[in-house]
């Protein structure tokens, strides 16, 4: 790609194929100019952090608490997830929680496709595992039963601990603002 | 039809809820214990009161039966005395912490324990500093912190069997996501070769062959 440059700016030709986020870190890592005593920083945009927020956008799509808001309020505003003792001081086994929570996430919301209102919250309580969920009444009540019985049996077996699941019904996702 | 369509939905209900026995794992006192129950060994009883209509030849055979702790043992021998008992519990969040100190100095209280030190230590936190991006982009980076929130509830003067009854009922109660660290310090009587010291037996016995 080319680059020329004018007094006050600084233009880029990039190629098409590139994906967006590499164009941003082009920019930002250019050399920027001293040109007649004018400094030209370039943008901090790459520099912000993506991770589990969800952008502002043109005010119609809801979303809930737990989405709306950014992780840096993780035990300020927002609470845990997932509760277990493995990343505390002195303490082992994240790596192992970590998995063993990824794959109950996946394998719940494809049991209850369409019917989770809001993340899952796993708390460990000595061996005990209880996943507390909380559902749209989707499927006539005797599936749920079955559902949870099934998924009870299931992990218990996997995971070879007493597994518990406590459900709450919600007539709709509860939205807490709209972005 | 239907009738018998209700017990098996009932009978795989009863059969999912009833299926895991529970067993007080509670380490006997020893001496100078430093041991951490609560997060690893517990196994907890997933019993639900449900009216069962049903005959019990058909429940599974792995019901949740009581707990061994309510018959109460008579043994001739001393019972351990601990100096001090000193019980650390960690956390990521200290609201959790202050409702859990309330609890268990609340439960020492009925007791009749005494607390000798009620207070928390310092919190400690670890911080990673980690790139940003999975490949090059040294200069961009993230960082992430785990806080620990610890609490200290020291009692003094305690006898073994209090102190199982009480550690029991303190790690059944305990959080998610909260663990806890026990200390025993106990008394032993002086063994009697070392009662009295040695230069005094020999200066004894000096005098008596002079």
């Amino acid at each position: 790609h080319s680059v020329c440059y004018n007094r006050n700016s600084i233009y880029h030709f990039i190629d098409r194929a590139e994906k967006p986020h590499t164009v941003c870190r082009q920019l930002n890592s250019t050399l920027w100019l001293n040109v007649g005593g004018r400094s030209i920083h370039s943008s901090a945009v790459c520099c912000k952090n993506r991770a589990a927020r969800i952008r502002v956008g043109k005010g119609d799509r809801p979303v809930t608490y737990e989405q709306a808001l950014h992780p840096h309020q993780i035990a300020h505003r927002k609470g845990w997830l997932s509760q277990h003792t493995s990343n505390l001081q002195g303490e082992d086994g994240a790596a192992d929680r970590t998995v063993e929570d990824l794959f109950i996430r996946r394998l719940i919301y494809g049991t209850f496709h369409g019917c989770l209102a809001d993340e899952l919250v796993i708390k460990r309580r000595g061996n005990l595992l209880v996943i507390c969920a909380l559902m749209l009444q989707k499927l006539p009540p005797h599936k749920y039963y079955f559902l949870v019985g099934y998924t009870e049996e299931l992990l218990s077996h996997f995971y070879k601990c007493p597994v518990k699941m406590e459900i709450q019904m919600l007539e709709e996702k509860s939205v807490y603002k709209y972005l | 039809m239907t009738a018998s369509m209700r017990i098996a939905s009932v009978r795989l209900l009863s059969k999912t809820r009833h299926y895991f026995s529970s067993e007080v794992a509670v380490q006997p006192g020893a001496r100078t214990v430093h041991h951490q129950p609560a997060s690893t060994r517990f196994v907890f009883t997933s019993v639900r009161c449900n009216v069962c209509l049903i005959p019990v030849a058909f429940l599974h055979k792995g019901r949740a039966y009581g707990t061994q702790s309510s018959s109460v043992t008579v043994t001739e021998e001393p019972d351990l005395l601990f100096q001090k008992l000193s019980v650390l519990v960690k956390s990521h969040d200290k609201a959790v912490l202050d409702s859990y100190e309330f609890f268990a100095t609340l439960a020492a209280k009925e007791l009749g324990l005494t607390l000798a030190k009620v207070f928390e230590p310092p919190k400690n936190i670890e911080r990673l500093t980690l790139l940003k991006s999975v490949h090059i982009f040294k200069k961009h980076r993230v960082q992430y912190e785990m806080r620990t929130h610890y609490r200290c509830i020291e009692i003094s003067r305690i006898t073994g069997s209090t102190s199982r009854v009480y550690l029991e009922y303190i790690q059944r109660n305990l959080p998610e996501g909260v663990a806890m660290e026990v200390t025993k310090t106990a008394i032993e009587k002086v063994p009697d070769h070392i009662q009295m010291p040695l230069w005094s037996v020999q200066s004894q016995e000096k005098q008596g062959s002079q």
